[in-house]
């Protein structure tokens, strides 16, 4: 059955190449611009998987993870975070989230894929 | 639209920074202002942010490098580490210009970045955020590779209590014992995951699958620490897992699987070796795994029984599922609670209340849309002025359901003309730029002050404000604005202030542009006009004429061309291109104080609601928001000034009466006032002017068509329309008509150059 | 007359042949978008005298230009028997107005020759050359650039 994967960033270009990467491998692809509307789009998807960006406006990548995570219905959904630079202190802050794991920026499309494929079945 | 998806969205990368670099610019303004927050500075720093994550998806490294230093700047604020005082606002609007000036040199659109100009910026922004200069090394390229910085765990297994044997369990793909027929090399992991690796959902059997991926892999489960049911908390983790894989992965590539997983669990790997020694005690890491040496045949009742008899009064899982579902039997822990206390999850930042629901639309789609509606416009005043003339009773069905045809076309009309409006903030954002950048060119210090930026006007307006603005600005700070030193002299302040402006009025959008500089100097024009023999010597003008010469071709007060202003584009090409819009400029002047310039444009080039007239047998239009009120002229109502100008009396003043059809030309001469009607309106500048006519023939909703299209600028029109019977009547320009009838009878000395 | 070799690249062009009073003229068949009958024009205040005024052209507002008047000939005042050829000069569309459109002419450009000195200054500025047809017609070619009024000409004062 078709996955399909929650892509949460402010950027348009960031969902456009996310987009492109995501179903090129296959999976279905719902999209959300911030972590307030990422919650809404959660609720109304049940995606697989969520990629989300860091730095949003409204509500960030940390509060929408710690959002997914209070509610029942996510708390084991694998979310990525999109990083741009993987030093340990940021690895450390995504994990504190409660992130399942990392994608770094500028992501190769088949890195992206491969780590999407690592955490979700 | 390219056939390539990742061109595209280059394209949309593009777009993307535009709009970036107008709320960047935008909120670095508010900061200068003292208007901007710790929210604002959050702002730039996503703003910065995507631009660099953007711009390193296409591999355009000049633009990642110098987004980098100011994206670490901008962290620096935003975490408060750093103050973002007055200096270092100042130096960030710089560095957004030259992010800009390196966007549009990727893009393509102005040549690459002065490396200098782009050097220094780099350096004040690394002074700022390291507080002291910085040994001038070269800015490094973003740290874009993968660096995990991993840092080995050591395995400490003494708490996992007496070791038991570790239950073999059979593979089904693997024969037993895994060790005794290990291929020459290998890695032995030993894995246990904390609950926060539950709670991350991150999922064993997928890491156990990566595993599995490198080579071939034999799997063991220690549950000897699972707690008895009643004593089991379903979010705890209690597992251990072995894997022996064999085969020739590095260990890189090992650590990889758990890159993910690392900080939540502990991990051991250590070679396997390759020899033959079958028996778990001699690995020397692994002294905590001492037991029994794997034999084979182990089944599952001596399993059991191995571990009943275990020190530990532990149950032992009775399910032994194969290793690759250990998720079957650990199904308890793993929906595990969220490592963050869910009271956290109340999101930090104030929520803003829905935002309104907008939807992207191609603006092909919009104009043809407006064209289209524009059309109906046309045909339904065709098919209402075909069934008048049929003379069907105005009572009858038809009559009224046209009647009603009317009221929805003009309200489709308004409905989508107002999709096309857009603020003119778009065009005032670009301008304190302008002006940093004029101002820099001329030594002066200027201040832009804006207003009105949300006003609202057509597309088609907006985008050509753009030019006749900044001439004008350049224009204001350029000759309009006096030195610093000069003005200190005359006791103004050094720095001078620049308004831009936008407001509506009557119907349509006023821009005013004002300086507080020295205003114009009338006899050095006048002096110039006369030396291009614009005027004749001996000419008498009001000041405002005066003013206004600098309108007229080829007039440049500039004595040396500064490449800012004077460079043979005047004034004269400006009020064109706003007379080609169908508007108007006018400037007021203080000598010493400043000069004001106004301009007034349609709102939109699209429609107009008009009076239709007739004049000398033409059919005419004015626009019904220059008109004040109509009336039957009576005859001694009129009185002739100075013998031959004319003017009539409206309720308690005077005001010139112009013979539309003579001023237009399309009569002789002078037009008896009998049967004629005459229009009291009000110009731009305020002054009131009655235009006499033949007739007036109702009120219309009009579609405008431009004269200057096909043609030229007319003088005293402003555009053309269709009308019902599908001819073409002009749009007067009343501004224009009232200064020409004035000119016909006011000024035969004045010469002026056409 | 002798022979000049034109300095235009010597291709087969097709050319829409018409005729104003007793002279013939032709311009770029590529430069004409449709021919129609003349219908009354509605009058631009102070203009030249060969603007007739602007018609509408199924919701455009197109500029029409008489052009024997244009080019200094003798003219008549337009009737129904007249002839507007809706012509592009650069990005603008405008009508031309001529006694008749006869019809289409294949011309290489060796034919071309000079304007003859005869014909007047004024004549000049708008003739590219002139050219014979079977038939010992001789046909002016147009050179459309120049009818348009040129920015610097005013309304007349």
């Amino acid at each position: 059955m078709t996955k399909t994967v929650l892509t949460v960033d402010d950027s348009r270009t960031m969902r456009d190449m996310l987009m492109l990467a995501l179903k090129d491998a296959g999976y279905r692809v719902v999209q959300a611009e911030d972590g307030i509307h990422g919650l809404e789009v959660l609720q109304a998807e049940s995606p697989d998987i969520v990629i989300t960006d860091i730095n949003m406006p409204r509500m960030d990548g940390f509060g929408f993870i710690e959002g997914m995570r209070a509610d029942p219905n996510h708390k084991a959904t694998p979310v990525l975070v999109l990083t741009t630079e993987s030093d340990a202190a940021k690895k450390q802050r995504a994990r504190d989230a409660g992130a399942t794991g990392w994608i770094v920026k500028p992501f190769d499309p088949a890195k992206l894929v491969d780590a999407v494929r690592r955490v979700a079945a | 639209m390219s056939d390539d998806p990742f061109e595209a969205i280059k394209v949309t990368f593009f777009q993307e920074c535009s709009e970036l670099l107008g709320d960047l610019e935008a909120n670095l303004l508010a900061l200068e202002t003292g208007q901007g927050d710790g929210e604002t500075i959050n702002a730039v720093f996503r703003a910065v942010h995507s631009v660099k994550g953007g711009a390193g998806a296409f591999g355009l490294e000049d633009l990642v490098r110098f987004a980098h230093v100011f994206e670490t700047l901008m962290d620096e604020l935003r975490s408060g580490r750093k103050e973002c005082d007055d200096v270092t606002i100042k130096t960030l609007l710089r560095a957004s210009d030259v992010l800009a000036d390196h966007i549009a040199a990727a893009q393509g659109t102005k040549p690459p970045v002065d490396v200098a100009r782009s050097a220094g910026l780099v350096a004040e922004l690394e002074v700022l955020t390291h507080g002291q200069a910085k040994p001038a090394a070269p800015v490094a390229a973003a740290p874009v590779e993968d660096d995990f910085g991993f840092t080995p765990l050591t395995l400490d297994l003494a708490d996992f209590g007496d070791p038991v044997e570790l239950p073999s369990l059979e593979l089904p793909s693997l024969d037993l014992p895994p060790l005794a027929a290990a291929p020459a090399a290998g890695w032995r992991i030993v894995f246990r995951p904390h609950p926060r690796l539950y709670a991350s959902a991150n999922d064993v059997s997928l890491l156990l699958r990566e595993l599995a991926r490198l080579g071939q892999t034999s799997v063991q489960l220690d549950d000897s620490g699972l707690p008895s049911l009643d004593a089991l908390d379903a979010e705890d983790a209690h597992l251990i897992w072995t894997i022996d894989l064999s085969g020739d992965a590095s260990e890189a590539s090992v650590r990889d699987v758990f890159d993910f997983v690392e900080m939540d669990c502990d991990l051991s790997i250590t070679a396997l070796a390759p020899a033959a020694s079958a028996d778990l005690p001699g690995l020397p890491e692994l002294p905590a795994l001492a037991a029994a040496p794997v034999e084979p045949d182990f089944d599952i009742a001596t399993l059991l029984a191995q571990a009943t008899a275990a020190a530990t009064d532990m149950t032992p899982a009775p399910a032994v599922a194969p290793a690759p579902a250990p998720i079957a039997p650990v199904t308890a822990p793993k929906p595990a609670a969220p490592v963050v206390a869910p009271a956290q999850a109340a999101a930090p930042a104030a929520p803003v209340g829905p935002a309104p629901v907008t939807i992207r639309v191609d603006l092909d789609r919009v104009d043809r849309l407006i064209n289209v509606v524009g059309e109906l416009v046309i045909q339904q005043a065709m098919l209402a002025q075909r069934v008048m003339e049929s003379g069907l009773a105005r009572s009858s069905d038809i009559a009224l359901g046209l009647e009603d045809l009317e009221l929805l076309t003009r309200d489709i009309q308004d409905s989508v003309m107002a999709i096309r409006a857009q603020p003119v903030k778009s065009v005032f954002q670009r301008m304190p730029r302008l002006v940093r950048e004029v101002a820099e060119m001329t030594g002066k210090r200027v201040r832009l002050v804006t207003a009105g930026e949300d006003t609202e006007v057509d597309k088609t307006v907006v985008e050509r404000l753009a030019e006749p603005i900044t001439h004008m600005l350049r224009n204001a700070i350029d000759h309009g604005l006096e030195s610093p030193e000069e003005r200190e002299a005359a006791g103004k302040p050094a720095e001078g202030v620049v308004r831009l402006a936008a407001l509506h009025r009557s119907g349509r959008i006023v821009i005013e542009i004002a300086d507080d500089g020295k205003g114009i100097n009338r006899s050095r024009v006048r002096g110039i006009a006369v030396d291009r023999g614009l005027i004749a010597e001996d000419a008498v003008l009001t000041d405002d004429e005066v003013d206004n010469l600098i309108f007229l071709p080829g007039f440049s007060t500039a004595e040396t061309i500064t490449d800012v202003s004077g460079r043979g584009v005047g004034m004269d090409v400006v009020r064109r291109s706003i007379q080609a819009l169908g508007g108007r400029i006018s400037i007021s002047s203080v000598p010493g104080k400043g000069s004001t310039f106004t301009l007034s444009l349609p709102l939109t080039l699209a429609v107009l609601d008009g009076m239709v007239v007739a004049a000398a047998e033409q059919t005419l239009v004015a626009p019904l928001s220059a008109i004040v009120e109509s009336l039957t002229p009576r005859v001694e109502d009129i009185h002739y000034v100075g013998g031959h100008d004319a003017v009539i009396r409206f309720r308690e003043e005077f005001v010139p009466l112009v013979d539309v059809g003579r001023v237009m030309g399309f009569r002789d001469d002078a037009t008896t006032l009998n049967g004629g009607v005459v229009m009291i309106v009000e110009t731009e500048a305020g002054s009131r002017a009655a235009l006499l006519v033949d007739a007036i023939n109702g009120q219309r909703q009009v579609v405008i068509k431009s004269l200057e299209t096909n043609y030229r600028h007319v003088d005293g029109v402003s555009a053309a329309t269709i009308l019902g019977d599908g001819s073409v009547a002009l749009i007067l320009d009343i501004d224009a008509l009232v200064l020409a009838g004035r000119r016909k009878s006011n000024r035969p000395e004045l010469k002026m150059a056409s | 007359m002798t022979e000049v070799t034109s300095n235009v690249a010597g291709a087969d062009r097709e050319l829409i042949a018409f005729r104003i009073g007793e002279q013939e003229f032709c311009v770029d068949i590529m430069n004409v978008r449709e021919i129609r009958g003349w219908t009354p024009a509605t009058p631009l205040p102070r203009s030249p005298s060969y603007m007739k005024g602007v018609i509408n052209l199924r919701g455009i507002v197109l500029p029409i230009i008489d052009l024997g008047a244009r080019f200094g000939l003798a003219t008549a005042e337009p009737t129904a028997r007249h002839v507007i050829m809706v012509a592009h000069i650069g990005n603008r569309m405008v009508g031309l107005l001529v006694d008749a459109v006869s019809d289409i002419v294949q011309l290489t450009d060796s034919t071309i020759q000079p304007t003859p000195d005869v014909a007047s200054d004024h004549v000049k500025t708008f003739v590219k050359g002139i050219f014979a047809v079977e038939g010992g017609r001789m046909i002016s070619l147009i050179d459309l650039d120049h009818v348009l009024p040129a920015e610097s000409e005013a309304e007349a004062a």
